[in-house]
């Protein structure tokens, strides 16, 4: 076989080029100093299509360093072919180490969850983001909505849950309920379940939103106040199980899954897959922020 | 007695721009004053300018020249010919009422809101308000089943007596009355002249317009007789 | 006499790029808005006035006059060229408001003004329901008790004599009379202390065209509330206002007591006006 070794393109290590890098972290510094805030950014073309987390790779590959230590998670797994897909190639981009263990893990990107697990100050997540525009199901313009941000002309918002609870009875919102963050912005927290809603404020670790269809980065940082939207008289709640315990093992007090077994049975299941190993083992059970009224 | 009205030279045409520019003057030069409890009538012609005068101090028409010096029971003057729009209408919700030749129908509106209207604008409770004028729809001797009806459907006379009644329950200090018992039988008539001279012990003082001599006689101690929009004579009772 | 509620000075709107002597080209006596040698369109220029509490002032011209435009301005959809708007309840009257941040604007909207437009689509976000739309102006002032908010919505939904089983249903679904009241509900939901109504019967069927009105003198006469109504119909503004400015060409040609502009009007065109009512 004849190798070709004079044109050997290498890629720049994480893929993206440094000046690209340079203007990424600029605006997740931006993001960080404005709480909830969107910040548009370049949104690089990458190996994977639009609408298949190119936003939260954007800022994974802008921060990621060879000492790191990284996790993907897709809907709470790591085991699914997206979160795989994603960790590999990082890997190949990067030379870094990866781990399934989140207590380890210094980078994880995540899509639609956030883990049960504790983050400390030595970690930082990021999560894959769809849609960052929270006020797109009330308003389709765009400069309407950036004008509605800049003067907080939120009451649309308001309406559409008041709208829900006329309409269902609660603050229906199952996935993406819209917060307010540092008590100016409101913010989409992406479509993480209401479970890991009130995990997102005061917490010791930095969040990073990235949408990269969208071209939107937006942070949380570290000890910031996020409530999610409520009334007086109708607050939010989080997911009430019912003292159901998930059937592998035996535990509750975790974000559930909902599954039907070879043989047709309805079972729930954990759905943070590491958490779910962790209790399994029989190891004391890692340490977690549970909530039971919205604070 | 305490001035209520002082009226200098007050002069009127109206300018028809549509018709050319038309002049058509009014009123030449009137000149009376009317004290707390008087009644002052005006009488003439039609066409003498009665009805004019009567406009005229109640600003529905702009005078061209003259003073109307109105004096408010504080103890303030105001020249209605020169006072802005907002003192005026203060005045008329406060102290002077324009009881006109016909009931401005306000369609869709029952008798009773129509006369208590006024009542609530200066703030008096609504139930205090109703008792108040079905006491007079009483005297008036308006059918029951007239008051929560529109005015619309009424005859001139019962027409007239929710007009009367309206200026009566606001208590002014001056009291305009064009033509106030002409669709009135003579019971009604009586009533409405009872009523009045109420009114007028009570301190109110009046400016009518009445062809009705029997009226005229039994409202006004001194009238005022017009002749192409000057006063002819003036006559004591 | 410092009890004055809206003070309005020189209020002037001008769309493309005048010059010096675009304001004397235009107006009643060159019966044009449009400036002879730039093209500007002046939609009214050097309006001035007060409004006292409780006064309900009329506003009459035809197509082109500026009265539109002249609530418009007040209530900041768009923009003033030039002018002085000031509110007693803003910093005692010393604050011209065109001259404020975009925010202050919108807070004195949601709390001291109320608007009712001609098209209730303008008015109402037909995507929410009729009880929706007056919470959203409730929480706009600051509302934020679902149960207190519902309840008020009952209470004026009543009061405008909307049925008030109706009132989860979207206002899409109502017929053109109810959606107007519907939007008087919400103008009024915060008590503001000023409402401007823009030709808010114009294009309803006569009979509902009375019901509105009617609805409309008893909410005045109950809550004592300031209105501006801007109306080409001079039957509408006998029937609701006190006093009257006469717009044409976007000047005031003449103001008065109402009853005096109807029955002595004093200016050519003011007496054209009159003369032309049915």
């Amino acid at each position: 076989m004849i190798e070709n070794t004079r044109l050997q393109t290498s890629y720049n290590f994480g893929f993206i080029d440094e000046s690209t890098k340079k203007e990424i972290r600029r605006k997740l510094l931006k993001a960080v100093a404005i709480p909830g805030y969107q910040v548009p950014y370049s949104s690089p073309e990458m190996p994977i299509a639009r609408g298949w987390g190119t936003g939260g790779l954007h800022v994974t590959l802008s921060l990621i360093q060879k000492q790191d230590l990284l996790k993907v998670i897709d809907q709470g797994s790591d085991a699914s072919v997206n979160a795989c897909s994603i960790r590999q190639f990082v890997q190949r981009m990067t030379g870094c180490e990866v781990t399934t263990d989140t207590a380890a893990a210094t980078l994880i990107q995540t899509r639609h969850r956030i883990p049960e697990e504790i983050l400390t100050e030595k970690q930082i997540l990021v999560f894959q983001v769809p849609q960052p525009e929270v006020l797109r199901p009330v308003e389709r313009l765009e400069n309407r909505t950036r004008q509605m941000h800049a003067e907080a002309d939120y009451a649309r918002m308001w309406v559409s849950l008041y709208e829900s609870f006329v309409r269902y009875g609660s603050l229906m919102r199952g996935a993406g309920y819209p917060v307010k963050v540092n008590g100016r912005y409101l913010m989409s927290p992406s479509p993480i379940p209401r479970w890991d809603v009130p995990n997102l404020s005061h917490a010791k670790c930095l969040y990073l939103f990235g949408a990269g269809r969208e071209k939107r980065i937006y942070a949380v940082p570290p000890h910031t106040l996020v409530e999610p939207l409520e009334f007086e008289d109708v607050r939010f709640r989080v997911e009430d199980w019912g003292g159901l315990n998930c059937s592998y093992s035996g535990q509750g007090d975790a974000f559930l899954d909902e599954i039907y077994d070879a043989a047709g049975v309805r079972k729930f299941v954990v759905n943070d897959s590491n958490f779910l190993d962790k209790l399994r083992t029989g190891e004391p059970r890692p340490p977690q922020r549970l909530f039971r009224e919205s604070q | 007695m305490t001035m209520v009205l002082e009226v200098q030279g007050l002069q009127k045409t109206f300018e028809l721009h549509i018709r050319g520019g038309k002049r058509v003057h009014a009123l030449a030069g009137i000149d009376f004053a009317i004290r707390e409890g008087e009644v002052l009538g005006l009488a003439g012609k039609s066409g003498s300018g009665k009805s004019t005068v009567m406009k005229c101090v109640y600003r529905t028409y702009l005078s061209s020249s003259g003073h109307m010096l109105f004096h408010s029971a504080n103890g303030e003057r105001l020249d209605l010919a020169a006072a802005s729009e907002h003192e005026v209408l203060a005045i008329r919700r406060r102290e002077m009422t324009y009881c006109s030749q016909f009931l401005q129908v306000i369609p869709r509106v029952p008798a009773l809101d129509i006369v208590m209207e006024p009542m609530l604008r200066r703030g008096v409770d609504r139930l205090d308000a109703a008792r108040q004028v079905r006491h007079v729809f009483e005297r008036l001797s308006l059918p029951q089943e007239l008051w929560d009806a529109f005015p619309a459907t009424f005859s001139g006379g019962e027409q007239q007596r929710v007009n009367i009644a309206r200026a009566i329950v606001t208590n002014p200090r001056l009291l305009l009355l064009d033509e106030p018992t002409a669709s009135l039988d003579v019971e009604s008539k009586q009533a409405v002249i009872e009523m009045i001279n109420e009114l007028r012990a009570q301190g109110t003082s009046m400016l009518v317009i009445t062809h009705d001599e029997y009226t005229m006689r039994k409202l006004a101690e001194r009238r005022l007789l017009l002749s192409d929009g000057k006063i002819a004579e003036a006559i004591y009772a | 006499m410092n009890d004055w509620l809206l003070r309005v000075r020189n209020l002037t709107k001008i769309y493309g790029e005048p010059d010096g002597g675009t304001i004397d080209r235009t107006g009643p006596r060159a019966s044009t808005n449009i400036c002879s040698q730039t093209g500007a369109i002046v939609a009214c220029a050097d309006i001035s006035f007060d409004l006292y509490p409780g006064e309900v002032l009329g506003v009459v011209g035809e197509s082109g006059s500026g009265k539109s435009t002249l609530v418009q301005l007040l209530y900041f959809d768009q923009e003033a060229t030039a002018g002085e708007v000031l509110l007693q309840a803003v910093e005692e009257g010393n604050a011209n408001l065109l001259t404020l941040s975009g925010q202050r604007k919108r807070y004195l909207r949601n709390h001291l003004l109320g608007m009712v437009y001609q098209n209730p689509r303008d008015g109402l976000n037909l995507n929410f329901s009729a009880g929706g739309n007056i919470a959203e102006k409730l929480i706009m002032a600051g509302q934020m008790h679902v149960g207190k908010m519902r309840e008020r919505s009952l209470h004026l939904l009543a009061q405008t004599e909307v049925p008030t089983q109706r009132m989860d249903q979207t206002p899409r679904t109502f017929s053109g009379g109810m959606q107007q009241r519907v939007q008087i509900s919400k103008a009024i939901a915060n008590n503001p202390p000023l409402l401007f109504l823009d030709e808010v019967t114009s294009g309803l069927d006569v009979s509902v065209q009375a019901k509105v009105l009617d609805m409309i003198r008893q909410l005045q006469a109950d809550l004592g509330i300031s209105m501006i109504v801007v109306s080409h119909d001079l039957g509408v503004i006998r029937m609701l206002t006190d006093r009257t400015i006469v717009l044409k060409h976007g000047r005031i040609v003449e103001t008065g007591l109402t009853d005096q502009i109807l029955q002595d009007p004093q200016h050519p065109y003011t007496q054209l006006l009159v003369s032309s009512l049915l």
